[in-house]
């Protein structure tokens, strides 16, 4: 089957790619661009391990043919920190111990993102429904959720830490 | 494993409907494709042309008028729909539903016309949109034709979209007055799928205490979601009472023709249809009776 | 001066930078030159001889480079309880027969993912199938179809566990009450699925990177099975994207990689799929429970029986440990003056069972627990008074089988007991159930015949001061990478930011047995802590020599700090003695050993961690649905080490132990697994997770590091029958059966309204 050109922008790289139409999104970030920090956790669309932020909103990158992207600008985890500078949901989940084994913890940390950048003072409500679709069976969410609450509380705000 | 397709992607609806007319020997229409890549991964579903219209912007769009009702194009999103003003002002029963729709990410990516082609007996639109007495605009190269929601569905993941057609539009006419119009389902975790839904509309008279018009809808209880017509009967003209209730969830529960699985026992889900029918039909009954005070 | 400097310190794991920037590489993203990717054909019957396959179509297929089936292998049983030969029963690539939906047939190596998959189709297997038995209480049955020649009725293993006079000491008793229990099965839900990518080199040697909880143990199995010397051998696995008990036995993702790729000499990678993962990585092993208890009238203990039948699936795998383990436990946290527990582990043709969290132990306190508060009920006793009176306490000794060196249980009733008065009334259809529980801080059996210590570690102190630890065990997200390094700087007296820890790599790592069974904090601690205490040993060798204190004084390390312990202000900079002490080794570093086996402790584990746990739930009395509302936990796991990692551990236990109690199961219908996707195998999301709190109880565990001991899978014991008991509290109907679904309950709301009628 003929490939065809998919032009996106990742992280803020551009990429021209090859690519056959029937290529997922998350095959191309992690196959073809080496951005092995986006997981896949299952074949469903259930766990949402595979969570990037596709022009400004999350999306599955296993349910989403990388093709549907094309002209897109993507965010991965790797996209996340500036240099050894992590950002504060970054530093956060660190303090909290939000994440235990890591496999979900790249698109976990890409939904709160997203999150806090539609709402950036979320109730633990909203936090609950913002990271509802990640699957995590380590930490039993609450050290996430805590973790979030305190950069909406302002913790870590550029040079309080 | 997903079998290799031909990728073709339209920009337009008049391009969108040129390309199924040239492939209608074998093709697929991918929107969102939230539902669609996961039967295509599981080898169900192998087209040969898969033609996109995701990007079809002239059907992404939220309309409303007075007379006419609202307008939902068929590639809007989900998200979009759950966090428009409009929406909320107008139709506030359709942002409750979206925000117990699946997830933010299937959200933000699955769109409306998506979801009512898939045709699952279990989706969150279909029972809103029938209990809000809904149309749907659909078109193929040789013609244009409006059905409502009661005529869509058909059977588990079945339509009645034929050959060459594309779903446009979902069409929903005005709230009439003194009318609230009310959807849950039952779930174990929150948002997933229900394992019975229930979508009711309640329009009292003049009199603020006697139905006028009732439209009750049951979903995840049968090949497609249901109109319980005769749950409707049984209130139209009737005032709200626990009697009244009772009889409403015995007579939906009957309507009912649930199957049983792993979730829930066939018997279960009757049972949850009754719980839900007293449920909402009391809920939306209250919320119309505060309407006319 | 505090105690420790280090450790009851909550510190961020050592390798959460490269998790929370997504640059830890797991099995799953490695990534080699000229990699291939394998598929494996499964058995779609429960029961089948295997008459012929046919795999030339496959080989034709364009793109594939190689199929392999049981004859391609050396046809070795293998298991993991390798002292009893009799229970290696399973050669992961079937010869001759199946017996389950989802056993391994054959393998294919190709280019890619979708090639090796398209050639699976090609694969002509030609099966004849057998008669098929699913449920243990009909495969014990005469006459049912056998599944191995050598066990008659299908039984695998028996065990036998007895203590006291106990048909003596029900006649003594007041009150006798039996019940029958029924315990689902459960699967592990790693988020990275069973994966490895296995290297196999012309000069005879295998490297194989794997998602494990142990790669000493499948460095050793994959030597069983491939002919190849241990040390010919290498395993890799830097980070695990989790456990949980399914990672330790040998998968079919390392050994059909392996064989492709000595096939190929090319590395060849296998990633099973969720569906794989949840028919063919085995389960928690589902249990059919009699218990029989007598007590006084006031309340005391005297006798208990317990009768178990445990569905094996088609293979001995962990399952015979989980037997013993759920009859241990069953006694627990009580002192049961006389007891007797017969299990039998029958073989069935479904998935194997085997470990998972908590081995048997969450089954034993579900039963236990949901039982007492029913005698508690029955007597009108008080719930925690019932269990206070008959609670285990330090130095008490588990007849023949263990000693409690330390026991925080009544303090840990104390705490949850004031937890429960200080919530007050409750709404109504609100419950709060309790459960109290106890687990194992490490295994002492050794059915896997090792010869080496349990668990070993080694310092190299370089000339910087920065520390080479070398440690044997696995962190699959629980936190030992961080637990080890804490031990080792505090013991030495330096930061965790001076260790350089080396893991996850069995050509650098000394031998640790793995990370199950709640082992590492104890073993491998202790291991560490000795390898610890001898590098500075060495130091203040030179310091000494260096400073010529008074003979009398005894030095230390502290934050990088060498001085004389009386006289703390004494002292030189770590940096600069250890600088000098290796320049006065003619520039060697300083390398010390540690190691740990436990000797004399029993039968079971050289300690126990216990704990008392309160569940408040609401039930919907219309639909029978269950809202967890909060879940209060009191638990002495001896000294912490982390606070933050402590925390994560108990509040994740939480989360699977509730999805047993009251969602997670799997149904089959002949043999075949219904639910193997994640849309349909439901766990808890963030909205049905309750409030955690969780309340140290610190008692001091003179067998663990600095008196620490187990913590994270004994909790996953009490929850299910909390959460039970909450049901029964809030309805006053007793669920005896896992899980505790809306239905089950509303069912058992009819039939009490019905009995109340009449």
């Amino acid at each position: 089957m003929e490939k065809q050109v998919l032009r996106i922008t990742v992280n803020s790289e551009y990429h021209e790619l090859y690519i056959k139409p029937k290529r997922l999104l998350v095959e191309v970030l992690r196959d073809e661009l080496g951005l092995t920090g986006t997981k896949k956790g299952c074949n469903t669309g259930a766990c949402h391990a595979c969570t990037v932020i596709l022009n400004g909103k999350t999306v599955k990158s296993c349910s989403v043919l990388a093709i549907q992207a094309d002209g897109g600008e993507i965010k991965t985890v790797e996209g996340l920190a500036s240099g050894a500078e992590l950002t504060p949901l970054q530093k956060s989940f660190l303090d909290h111990g939000a994440y235990q084994c890591g496999f979900c913890t790249s698109g976990m940390l890409l939904s709160a993102t997203a999150l806090l950048a539609e709402n950036s003072k979320p109730t633990v409500e909203q936090i609950k429904e913002g990271i509802h679709g990640n699957l995590c069976r380590c930490t039993g969410y609450n050290s996430i959720i805590r973790a979030v609450k305190a950069v909406t509380e302002g913790k870590y705000e550029e040079g309080s830490q | 494993m997903i079998r290799d397709f031909i990728y073709l992607k339209a920009n337009t609806v008049e391009e969108a409907l040129d390309l199924i007319d040239q492939h209608k020997e074998d093709y697929k229409v991918i929107c969102g494709g939230q539902s669609l890549l996961i039967l295509m991964r599981q080898g169900l579903v192998a087209p040969e042309h898969l033609i996109d219209i995701k990007s079809v912007e002239e059907l992404n769009y939220i309309q409303f008028d007075e007379k006419e009702g609202l307008r939902i194009g068929a590639t809007t999103t989900h998200r979009t729909v759950e966090l428009s003003p409009l929406v909320l002002e107008k139709f506030p029963v359709l942002v409750h539903m979206e925000e117990n729709l699946a997830s933010i990410q299937t959200r933000n990516w699955g769109t409306i016309g998506g979801n009512l082609c898939h045709g699952d007996p279990a989706g969150d639109p279909g029972p809103v949109f029938m209990a809000l007495n809904g149309a749907v605009k659909i078109a193929s190269k040789q013609k244009t034709r409006t059905l409502t929601l009661d005529e869509f569905f058909i059977d588990y993941f079945e339509t009645v979209l034929e050959e060459g057609e594309i779903l446009l539009e979902v069409r929903l006419p005005p709230i009439p007055p003194r009318t609230a119009v009310v959807y849950e389902k039952f779930n174990i975790i929150k948002n997933d799928q229900g394992i019975i839904s229930v979508a009711a509309s309640i329009t009292l008279n003049n009199d603020g205490l006697s139905c006028n018009d009732a439209r009750i809808v049951i979903g995840a209880a049968a090949p497609a979601p249901i109109r319980a017509k005769e749950t409707e009967k049984l209130l139209i003209g009737e005032k709200i009472s626990k009697g009244l209730l009772e009889k409403a969830g015995e007579k939906a529960s009957e309507e009912a023709d649930p199957v049983a699985d792993i979730h829930a026992s066939e018997e279960y889900r009757r049972h949850l249809v009754g719980v839900l029918i007293k449920k909402m039909v009391e809920k939306a009954w209250e919320q119309a009776k505060a309407q006319v005070k | 001066m505090t105690k420790f400097n280090v450790i009851n310190t909550p510190i961020h794991n050592v390798d959460g930078i490269a998790k929370v920037t997504g640059r830890a590489v797991y099995t799953f993203d490695v990534n080699l030159p000229h990699m291939l990717h394998g598929k494996i054909l499964r058995s779609p019957y429960p029961h089948a001889k295997i008459l012929n396959i046919d795999t030339s179509q496959a080989e034709a297929l364009t793109g594939v480079k190689a199929v392999v089936t049981g004859k391609d292998t050396l046809g070795v049983k293998q298991g993991i309880w390798r002292r009893y030969k009799e229970l290696c029963d399973e050669e992961i690539l079937a010869r001759d027969k199946v017996c389950y939906i989802g056993e391994p047939v054959a393998a294919v190596a190709a280019v890619d993912e979708d090639t090796a998959e398209e050639a699976l189709d090609l694969i002509e297997v030609e099966y004849e199938p057998l008669s098929a038995v699913f449920e243990p209480l009909e495969a014990i049955k005469e006459g049912a179809p056998l599944l191995h020649e050598n066990a008659e009725r299908n039984i695998n293993v028996t065990r036998h566990i007895e203590w006291g006079d106990v048909d003596e000491a029900f006649k003594q008793a007041d009150y006798v009450r039996e019940d029958w229990f029924r315990c689902s099965s459960q699967a592990h839900v790693c988020m990275e699925t069973h994966c490895a990518v296995a290297d196999y080199i012309p000069e005879g040697k295998l490297t194989v990177w794997t998602s494990t909880q142990s790669h000493y143990y499948i460095k050793v199995l994959l030597s069983d099975v491939l002919g190849l010397k241990e040390n010919d051998i290498r395993v890799i696995s830097r980070y695990t994207g989790g456990g949980f008990g399914s990672k330790f036995e040998l998968d079919s993702a390392q050994f059909c990689s392996s064989v492709l790729s000595m096939k190929l000499c090319k590395p060849v990678k296998i990633v099973l799929s969720r569906e794989e993962e949840f028919m063919a990585t085995k389960r928690r092993t589902p249990m059919f429970y009699y218990l029989r208890s007598g007590v006084k009238k006031d309340g005391t203990f005297l006798a208990k029986e317990a009768r178990v039948f445990t569905e094996g699936g088609a293979y001995t795998a962990m399952g015979a440990t989980a037997l013993y383990l759920t009859g241990f436990f069953q006694s627990f946290p009580y002192v049961w003056p006389s007891y007797r527990y017969d299990g039998y582990r029958v073989y069935t043709n479904t998935a194997p069972t085997s470990a998972m969290r908590g081995f048997g132990a969450p089954q034993a306190t579900f039963c236990a627990e949901t039982q007492i508060d029913l005698i508690a009920e029955e007597l009108g006793i008080d719930r925690i008074d019932i269990r206070r009176k008959n609670a285990m306490y330090a130095d008490y000794e588990v007849p023949g089988q263990a000693t409690i060196q330390s026991c925080g249980l009544s303090e840990c009733l104390d705490r949850v007991e004031e937890w429960i008065k200080d919530r007050g009334k409750l709404p109504p259809h609100h419950g709060i159930g309790i459960a109290a529980y106890g687990f194992m801080s490490g295994g002492i059996f050794n059915w896997f015949n090792t010869p080496y210590a349990f668990s070993s570690a080694v310092i190299q102190v370089n000339v910087d001061g920065k520390v080479d630890l070398f440690i044997g065990s696995q962190d699959m997200g629980q936190g030992s990478n961080t637990t080890m390094s804490m031990i080792c700087a505090e013991e030495l007296g330096v930061r965790v930011e001076d260790i350089r820890l080396h893991m996850g790599d069995t050509d650098k790592c000394p031998v640790d047995l793995g990370a199950w069974g709640s082992r590492e904090t104890l073993m491998q601690g202790n291991a560490v802590k000795m390898a610890a205490a001898e590098a500075k040993k060495q130091i203040l060798k030179y310091a000494a020599a260096k400073m010529s204190p008074n003979i009398v004084y005894d030095l230390d390390i502290k934050d990088r700090w060498v001085h004389l312990l009386a006289r703390p202000e004494r002292g030189l900079s770590y940096f600069d003695v250890v600088k000098e002490a290796i320049r006065g080794k003619e520039g060697q570093p300083i390398v010390a050993r540690g190691h740990y086996t436990p000797h004399r402790k029993g039968m079971i584990s050289p300690a126990y961690s216990f704990g008392v746990q309160a569940v408040e739930a609401s039930v919907d009395s219309d639909t029978g649905k269950v809202t967890l509302k909060n879940c209060v936990t009191a638990h002495d796991c001896g000294q912490v080490i982390n606070p933050l990692g402590l925390q994560g551990q108990l509040e994740g236990a939480i989360a699977m132990a509730a999805g047993y109690g009251f969602i997670e199961d799997l149904p089959m219908d002949e043999g075949k697994i219904l639910n193997p996707n994640l849309v349909d195998y439901k766990i808890l999301r963030t909205t049905e997770m309750p409030e955690t709190t969780v309340m140290g109880v610190t008692t001091y565990e003179p067998e663990g590091p600095f008196g620490a001991k187990e913590a994270g899978e004994g909790l996953t014991n009490p929850t299910a029958g909390a959460l039970a008991n909450a049901v029964f509290q809030a309805t006053g109907t007793s669920i005896k059966e896992l899980p505790i679904t809306p239905e089950k309950i509303l069912n058992a709301l009819r039939e009490r309204n019905k009995r109340e009628k009449k």
